[in-house]
């Protein structure tokens, strides 16, 4: 499902672009975890990420503008694996503006 | 039909798959249930602007080409059902142009519905449609359905989305993102995990969390098995509660959707009052699969388990249900069906789970270029009870919506739903715990405090005493009392009344004081009691039955300046209290009149049992009685015609109207004699002779009277009942018998006799028969345990506030401070706490649950015993019921104690009740008595019930020839070793689905019947599948006169006669006959030649004249109801020409698949092969399913006894008869010649069968007026079979009810 920019009425300014680092911050955020525990290949469901708590960092990772879709994180949930969708998305919006 | 079909597949070059975990529940469940259309999940989005047709058509086909999940098709094979993908089931677009339409929005959402309505085969028909109305140039509308087991609600919005994407990357000349991957995938998941380990650690899991066996309930009792339809409802949480509910969720780390979940468990779990919920939490078992992306049903519904929040704060009560939440998606893999089999769940009412909370985090609307749209989502898949869903609103918004089983929730308690949770949701969010969020919205609150309780009306000011004083010297010439023959005139009653109040004055005795009254039903009691309420004392009543011991600690508590007893009771009082006999009361006012009492003085005090056995005096004040009084005599209009029984004891409070009502109308008084009260034949002589126009009945007692012969017909102007729960089936009953209005009031002793009121005339259908409303200057509330206003349909603490109620108890501040408490409502007042239970309907009226302290609860569910009880009392078997919880043992079982009809079986009552309720209903245990012991107040003394005599029960071997048989089959299905009792379940035993399958199966094979998989779930018992299997062999009479009864019925309701098949036997009628309500009698139709020596008629029209006439002996008038199946049908429009030519009054003519005589007689006479053929097909065997069966006479009656079957222990002769009838029926219809029946035919046809033949009711046409056809989803065969009859039944019914009204 793609959760379009231009639906996110509340969202006129764009905010800063999605970092791996911040990725990690995240997840490890919503793991009560530190991030130095999330490793780059580790599975995310091993470490207690469960489908809702997945669906709410799409959300808010995407809350920038990103086209984002659920599904394709929920292929492979690694930091490693979101970050490389994450990234290629930024990098359409960029080649694209 | 079973047969190896993936080997004829692969043979075709096909190859087939099993159905995944996730499809095979629904497998099950539809093949249950397979004309539900709600196996159909659909839905349609508007688009607004220029479509792009031909690019829309080739996204589209490319979507569905890539979803291969959407071509599916299943078949049943020998090892279960398998899947193939069948490319011609392929979705096609089809594009539908409405635009030429008046409407064209309406004529697509039409269409929409019907589509949506329209169940499908699995097996046969294409999973899923897709279709474009053309509304206009620039406005379409998209439709989509797909069979559940192809797809779930994300798979939809996959579909959807990926349809989106390659739209816009048409129309932008872009490259689309690559393809999901195939159905392949999914199939190759679900096998690495049903063989994983983790999938053995997940079910650990979960059987480790529910090996407590949690009772679940839900917020509607009964069984949750979806309708086709549902209710929805939908509210808004605006953006204000949106963005406080991201807070809490950023507050306590936990994502918002999940506060959510929690939040409702709580709401939920305020409706129900168990300590824990058990919720449905739909999961989409995606995340971390390589079938994420697929269109697929993957979803799972995990049971999550919710204590309470027990005043906990808020932050800590989510905090544990995300806890839970993230364990049981840990876990959500493992099915819950799998579960369900696990925990052994299945069958009966148990569930794992009570409502669904589905939370959709996201936005499902998709994008299409240059286009605005909008999405409706129609069905995600049958709504087995209640769902609530939230969705993504835009992004600040939540909508949500209910969607309920109608046959479970009406639809106002929907749309309270909705609006009610919006509005916990919104605060709760806010609050500091969940628990001091009040249930009602501030709506539902004023409401029920303030609107229902304005009840405000102006009373005169002035007490019973003046009020009764000033109606006695009025009409002095009126009758005041009758009482054994004699009549006391208003101004005698006011001379002895007044002359005995001197006497009390004279004695000192005034204001403030209390006479006791220890009188029979007498002139004399009611002189008494005037004469204390003139002399401005409070009277006592005492029943001189009670024991001495009892007797004096009233006396001591309320200490009387004087008890008014007859002179050979004075020993009783002797030491205690001074008498008074009659004999020596003054007959004239002799000298100082008494002091005036003042409103708030006592009336009188009316002693209770206290549940500490120490008994409590009332204390009523002139006011309180005033108000009731006066009230009643306003509301009913009594007035000098009305002539009131006085039948109650004085010790119960009903007494006090009954006493003074009449002289405050101008009325007569009529007094039972002594002890009538308890014998219907004198109370019914009584109310004839002295033309009694008003009686008051406790329901128990009314049913012993209904029950008495010489009361029916009797005629009065109203009828009363309060005491006790007025059953809903003793309403109806009581119009059936008398001719009265009936009212039902409630009312404890503490509150004047009676502060609420129900009209319960013939047209209250109410089940249960409410409290209702309340008297003037009365407030009724249902309070939860804090005290808060209960929303509707929710029960609580039932609290009265207002005028009537007492002052308190006699010297028992105590008490009277624990049961009278301050009013919250209304500043300065108090109210009451009655220890009653009771809940609001949404309109308002007031139903009474039963005492707080006599909860029943069973298995989780919520029992209303007064439901048992209607439908013990229903069964026509039994003359009074009482009907209890009683806990022996440590284990709580509802016992039902019955004063029988002669010959009453009590197997037959159970068998009735397990017809009529949910297992969990039906009593364990059955006493029969001579009479039901009743207190003095007539009441149900549950005290004197003896203890039912368990023993046995639980370990019952099995009896009857079928239960001994039965039990082998279990055994065999279940590979058990142990011996199996009639009480064991076969889901208990371990049964799943697919083994009850194979068991009915050999059922079949064995038996010869088969109840169907839906019996097995409803009486899962081996004593109730016993008992089912037998009731499908017919009557046990084998009764093979020309009319017999098959079904005992109203005996007001013209019957129904029912013309027997080919074979003569007209037993198959009996099922159609028990599904038929209201209950007729129904008559069963056969050939006379099935004795020996009978012959056949020479033609099918002496064959009709025949019956007509043995019908018009048993019922000389009509209308006449007739039914048949196949021959049957055409001998009815025979009989229904010669009724209506003998000018006879024919009600409904109903045909169950029969076609004229034309079209038989071209085919050759089947001979003795069909008749044995027809024989086989009456014993419930297909014989064409026999082919290793040699048809002749020998070996057919050979196999029938073999298998048992009820036609097997017939008679040699009878069955020669059978064989005779069938042949002579063939040659009877094929020389037979219609003539026109002027009338309407209902045809039920059977629509699944005569494929390619020539067979259609509208050949029907030149010999009847008209027509009507009902399609009935059944083969010929099968059209007195369980299903069909569920078909049959109620349209049959409706048309002779209807045909039934036409005539009146």
């Amino acid at each position: 499902m793609a959760i379009e920019p231009a639906d996110i009425r509340r969202i006129v300014t764009p905010v800063a672009p999605v970092t791996r680092e911040k990725m990690r911050a995240d997840i490890a955020k919503m793991l009560h975890e530190d991030p130095e525990e999330i490793g780059g290949d580790d599975s995310l469901i091993d470490l207690g990420l469960d489908s809702m708590r997945a669906m709410n960092l799409v959300l808010m990772w995407s809350e920038g503008g990103l086209e984002l879709e659920f599904s394709e994180f929920a292929e492979n949930p690694t930091l490693d694996g979101w970050w490389k969708l994450v990234s290629a998305r930024q990098d359409a919006r960029a080649g694209a503006a | 039909m079973a047969q190896d079909v993936a080997a004829a597949l692969e043979a075709a070059g096909t190859e087939s798959y099993p159905l995944t975990e996730a499809q095979s529940g629904l497998w099950y469940a539809q093949r249950l249930d397979p004309a539900n259309p709600l196996f159909n999940t659909g839905q349609y989005i508007e688009l607004l602007g220029p479509l792009d047709r031909p690019a829309f058509e080739a996204a589209l086909a490319q979507a569905t080409g890539e979803a291969d999940a959407l071509s599916l098709r299943m078949v049943e094979g020998r090892e279960g059902p398998r899947q193939f993908i069948e490319p011609s089931n392929r979705p096609v677009l089809e594009i539908v142009d409405v635009s030429a339409m008046p409407d064209p929005e309406a004529a697509a959402l039409d269409a929409i519905a019907r589509d949506m309505a329209t169940a499908i085969d699995p097996t046969r028909d294409p999973l899923a449609g897709e279709t474009l109305f053309v509304l206009g140039p620039e406005r379409h509308i998209w439709q989509q359905r797909v069979h559940h087991l192809a797809i779930d609600g994300y798979g939809m919005i996959l579909l959807t989305q990926r349809v989106a994407e390659l739209y816009n990357a048409r129309r932008r000349g872009t490259t689309p993102g690559g393809p999901p991957p195939s159905f392949d995938v999914v199939l190759r998941e679900d096998a690495d995990y049903r063989a994983s380990a983790r999938r053995q650690a997940d079910g650990d899991y979960w059987r480790a969390l529910f090996e407590d066996r949690p009772e679940v309930a839900s917020l509607a009792p009964g069984n949750p098995v979806s309708a086709f339809s549902f209710h929805r409802s939908a509210a808004e949480i605006g953006p204000a509660a949106f963005a406080a509910l991201g807070e809490v969720g950023a507050r306590t780390a936990i994502p918002w959707p999940d506060v959510v979940t929690a939040l409702t468990a709580a709401y939920l779990q305020r409706h129900m009052a168990t300590p824990e919920v058990v919720i449905g939490v739909p999961f989409m078992a995606r995340l971390g699969s390589g079938a994420a992306r697929v269109a697929a049903m993957l979803m799972n519904v995990l049971p999550l388990r919710v204590a309470a929040p027990d005043g906990a704060p808020l932050d800590d009560f989510l905090g544990a249900v995300a806890k839970s939440l993230v364990r049981a998606r840990r876990h959500g893999r493992y099915r819950s069906e799998q579960l369900r089999r696990d925990l052994k769940l299945i069958g009966g009412q148990r569930r794992l789970h009570g409502p669904l909370v589905n939370l959709l985090p996201f936005d499902e609307t998709p994008r299409f270029e240059g286009l605005e749209s909008r999405l409706e989502v129609l069905s995600t898949g049958p709504v087995e009870d209640i769902t609530f869903t939230f969705r993504l609103h835009g992004t600040d918004g939540l909508r949500l919506e209910v969607d309920a089983n109608p046959e479970l929730y009406p639809e106002i308690e929907v749309e309270a739903h909705a609006a009610r949770l919006k509005a916990f949701i919104e605060r709760a969010v806010a609050a500091a715990s969940p628990d001091e969020v009040p249930l009602a919205t501030p709506e539902e609150a004023h409401r029920h405090i303030v609107t229902l309780n304005a009840t405000a009306h102006p009373v005169p000011g002035a007490t019973l005493s003046a009020l009764i004083a000033r109606a006695l010297a009025a009409t002095p010439e009126a009758p005041a009392l009758r009482f054994a023959g004699r009549t006391l005139s208003y101004g005698d009653l006011d001379a002895r009344s007044a002359a005995l109040a001197h006497e009390l004055a004279r004695r000192g005795i005034g204001r403030g004081d209390i006479v006791a009254v220890a009188l029979p039903r007498s002139l004399e009691l009611i002189v008494a009691l005037i004469g204390v309420l003139r002399a401005g004392a409070a009277y006592l009543p005492l029943d001189l039955a009670h024991p001495d011991e009892r007797l004096g600690r009233i006396l001591a508590s309320a200490a009387p300046r004087l008890a008014l007893a007859r002179a050979a009771d004075a020993p009783r009082f002797a030491g205690r209290v001074d008498t008074l006999a009659p004999e020596d009361w003054p007959e004239e006012p002799t000298g100082a009149a008494p002091e005036e009492p003042q409103p708030d003085d006592a009336a009188y005090v009316i002693y209770t049992s206290g549940s500490t056995g120490e008994p409590k005096g009332v204390v009523i004040e002139h006011r309180a009685i005033v108000n009731r009084l006066e009230w009643m005599r306003v509301h009913y209009g009594f007035g000098p015609q009305d002539r009131i029984l006085q039948k109650t004891p004085a010790t119960f409070d009903v007494s006090v109207w009954e006493f003074f009502l009449p002289f405050l109308a101008g009325a007569c008084l009529v007094v039972a004699p002594p002890e009538a009260h308890r014998d219907p034949v004198a109370l019914a002589r009584l109310i004839r002779e002295e033309r009694v126009t008003t009686a008051h009945f406790v329901p128990s007692m009314l049913a012993a009277f209904l029950a008495e012969p010489s009361a029916r017909g009797l005629a009065l102007a109203r009828v009363f009942c309060s005491g006790e729960e007025l059953p809903a089936d003793l309403r109806e009953r009581f119009h059936r018998t008398l001719k009265a209005e009936l009212h039902n009031l409630y009312g404890p002793t503490e509150a004047a006799v009676d502060v609420s009121y129900w009209p319960a005339g013939p047209e209250d259908l109410s089940r249960p028969v409410p409290i209702g409303f309340p008297v003037w200057n009365t407030r009724l509330y249902v309070l939860d345990e804090r005290g808060r206003v209960q929303p509707p349909n929710v029960p609580g603490h039932l609290f009265l506030a207002g005028v009537q109620l007492a002052r308190g108890y006699l010297g028992r501040p105590d008490l009277t401070g624990e049961r009278f408490v301050p009013d919250p409502f209304v500043p300065g007042e108090r109210m009451y706490a009655t220890g009653d239970l009771a809940l609001w309907r949404p309109d308002g009226a007031v139903v009474f649950l039963g005492r707080s302290d006599h909860q029943i609860k069973i298995r989780g569910l919520r029992i209303e015993l007064g439901e048992v009880e209607a439908a013990v009392m229903s069964s026509g078997l039994v003359r009074q019921a009482g009907i209890v919880a009683r806990e022996d043992g440590g284990t709580k079982r509802i016992v039902a104690y019955v004063v029988p009809e002669p010959g009453l079986e009590v197997e037959t009552l159970r068998a009735h009740l397990g017809a009529h309720l949910p297992d969990y209903m039906v009593p364990a245990a059955f006493v029969a008595l001579d009479a039901l012991p009743v207190t003095s107040n007539g009441k149900l003394d549950r005290a004197a019930l003896p203890a039912p005599d368990f023993a046995g029960s639980g370990a019952r071997p099995p009896q009857s020839e079928t239960e001994k048989r039965l039990a082998a089959l279990f055994a065999e299905q279940l590979k058990l070793d142990g011996p199996i009792s009639a009480e064991d379940d076969f889901f208990a035993l371990g049964g799943d689905s697919l083994q009850a399958v194979g068991l009915l199966l050999h059922v079949r094979e064995a038996f010869g019947r088969d109840p169907g998989l839906g019996a097995l779930f409803a009486q899962p018992t081996l004593a109730g599948f016993a008992r089912l299997i037998d009731a499908e062999a017919g009557e046990e009479d084998a009764g093979l006169g020309p009319l017999i009864t098959l079904v005992e019925g109203d005996p007001d309701l013209p019957p129904l006669f029912a013309i027997h098949p080919a074979g003569g036997i007209s037993w198959c009628y009996g099922r159609l006959g028990r599904a038929l309500s209201p209950r007729r009698t129904l008559y069963g139709v056969q050939a006379p030649a099935l004795a020996p020596g009978v012959a056949t008629p020479e033609s099918l029209e002496a064959l009709a004249a025949d019956y007509v006439a043995r019908i018009r002996d048993v019922r000389p008038e009509g209308p006449y109801h007739l039914v048949g199946w196949s021959v049957g049908g055409i001998i009815a429009q025979a009989m229904a020409v010669r009724l209506r030519e003998q000018g006879a009054r024919v009600g409904v003519v109903a045909m169950l698949d029969s076609y004229p005589a034309d079209v038989w007689r071209g085919e050759p006479d089947p001979g003795e092969d069909g008749a044995l053929k027809a024989l086989l097909a009456i014993a419930g065997h297909d014989p064409d399913r026999l082919p290793a069966l040699a048809l002749t006479r020998e070996s057919v009656l050979v196999f029938l006894r073999a298998t048992d079957s009820p036609l097997g222990r017939l008679p040699d002769a009878a069955l020669d008869g059978v064989v005779r009838v069938v042949s002579g029926n063939n040659r009877l219809v094929r020389g037979h010649f219609h003539r026109r029946y002027d009338g309407t035919i209902l045809h039920f046809r059977a629509a699944l069968d005569h494929e390619g033949r020539d067979l259609a009711p509208a050949q029907w046409a030149p010999y009847a007026g008209r027509v009507e056809v009902v399609d009935i989803a059944s083969l010929h065969a099968h059209l007195t079979g369980l299903e069909a009859v569920a078909a049959i039944a109620p349209a049959l019914a409706r048309e002779m009810a209807a045909a039934e009204q036409k005539e009146d």
